[in-house]
């Protein structure tokens, strides 16, 4: 294995659940968030294996996502899909067993986070999921620091308007 | 719901992971690609040309054969690219006409004894045999040649008059060639009663033709003398005089 895949492979077991995680919180569907998680890591590889010196990698694989996503969204909106989970479930017995699934904890703050606004979703899940420092998060986004700390406090609280 | 309830709920969050597999079988399946990207560029697919090379298959091919047939043009027997040459030089023979033939193959002849006097220069023993053995293999099929030639009675004069220059071109080369050796490298009298037969058809032919022209007082002279030489049996001196006859 050349020294560039040996290292690339490294970045790949220390993101990937971040990453799918990341991508997962926002589409709501394993199989969707597994097809665009591999091809963050493609791209990721393809231009690291051509670049050498990416000066932060995570922060580059998560602008990858981003932009996954946002093409992901705009490809949808323009099908008009209906995805499967959001269809009207006409078995009564289903509803029955969904709602008593939503109604769980941690099915409540996922589809809250999912219902507020995109910058709000990505700094909570970069702080509190994968601890990500301030400084970090502020460098990914082209903004200040104390920029970010308000941004996280207006998250906050967005997300627990959505779950009240 | 406090805001620690709700952070102690997001970081439950975190038990959110794709299934092992995948992550196993993704990773592969990253590296797979990239080695199936790498394997595809061929071996000269620095060169603009090669990228596309079905397309260029053919062409490459012809450049491929050119450049093989031109390689091995300088080649001598007994070198690994020779028989390409060889395969040249019957494709050469095989596209001359009947008459042209004999012609053709003596030039033959001549290149295998200027290969021969490259060989002895360049004293390339290994190569000697080779070339030994391919020149009288050529001078056998001249032979063959001429004698068919003959049978056949065409008797173009210039073609004769060529092969009659290849001829003596050829016992010049071979005088050389065995000066340098010290050894005799080939029998050529039956190509030489082979030579001296068409010769004499020829001259035969020629005298034929000329007796019914009318001729001035100087050409006729000259014919005579040709005839003279003709009975004499020297067949060079009376065809050089009806050359000339023929080119006033």
């Amino acid at each position: 294995m050349s020294n560039s895949r040996k290292k690339y492979s490294k970045i790949y077991d220390q993101y990937v659940k971040k990453i799918y995680r990341f991508i997962f919180l926002k589409v709501k569907s394993a199989e969707i968030a597994e097809d665009l998680c591999s091809e963050v890591f493609l791209r990721g590889w393809q231009a690291y294996k051509s670049q050498k010196e990416i000066e932060n990698i995570q922060a580059f694989l998560y602008q990858i996502a981003r932009n996954l996503l946002a093409d992901h969204y705009r490809q949808a909106s323009k099908t008009q899909l209906v995805s499967a989970e959001y269809a009207p479930i006409s078995d009564p017995d289903q509803d029955l067993e969904e709602k008593s699934f939503i109604q769980s904890d941690l099915e409540r703050v996922k589809a809250g986070l999912a219902n507020i606004k995109e910058d709000y979703r990505e700094v909570i899940v970069w702080y509190y999921l994968d601890e990500l420092q301030v400084p970090e998060i502020a460098k990914m986004l082209q903004k200040s620091e104390p920029t970010v700390r308000v941004l996280l406090h207006r998250a906050l609280k967005a997300l627990k308007n959505e779950l009240e | 719901m406090t805001q620690e309830q709700l952070i102690r709920q997001l970081r439950k969050l975190r038990e959110v992971e794709p299934s092992h597999d995948w992550v196993i079988f993704t990773k592969k399946r990253i590296f797979a690609q990239d080695l199936e990207v790498k394997k595809s560029p061929g071996l000269l697919s620095f060169l603009p040309l090669f990228r596309y090379k079905l397309a260029f298959a053919p062409i490459v091919s012809v450049l491929i054969i050119i450049g093989l047939f031109g390689f091995a043009e300088n080649t001598v027997p007994g070198d690994l690219l020779f028989s390409v040459k060889q395969m040249a030089e019957t494709a050469q023979v095989a596209f001359s006409s009947q008459i042209e033939k004999p012609k053709t193959q003596l030039m033959l002849v001549n290149k295998r004894l200027e290969e021969l006097s490259r060989i002895a220069e360049d004293n390339l023993v290994r190569n000697l045999d080779p070339a030994i053995k391919a020149f009288q293999a050529s001078i056998a099929q001249a032979t063959k040649d001429l004698i068919e030639m003959e049978s056949t009675g065409s008797e173009d004069p210039m073609i004769i008059k060529e092969i009659v220059a290849e001829t003596q071109k050829m016992t010049e080369n071979k005088q050389k060639v065995e000066s340098v050796l010290g050894t005799i490298i080939g029998d050529t009298e039956e190509l030489d009663n082979a030579i001296s037969q068409l010769k004499r058809q020829t001259a035969s032919y020629l005298i034929a033709d000329l007796s019914q022209r009318t001729l001035s007082e100087e050409n006729a002279e000259l014919l005579n003398e040709a005839k003279q030489e003709f009975e004499e049996g020297d067949y060079d001196k009376a065809l050089e005089k009806m050359w000339l006859l023929s080119n006033k």
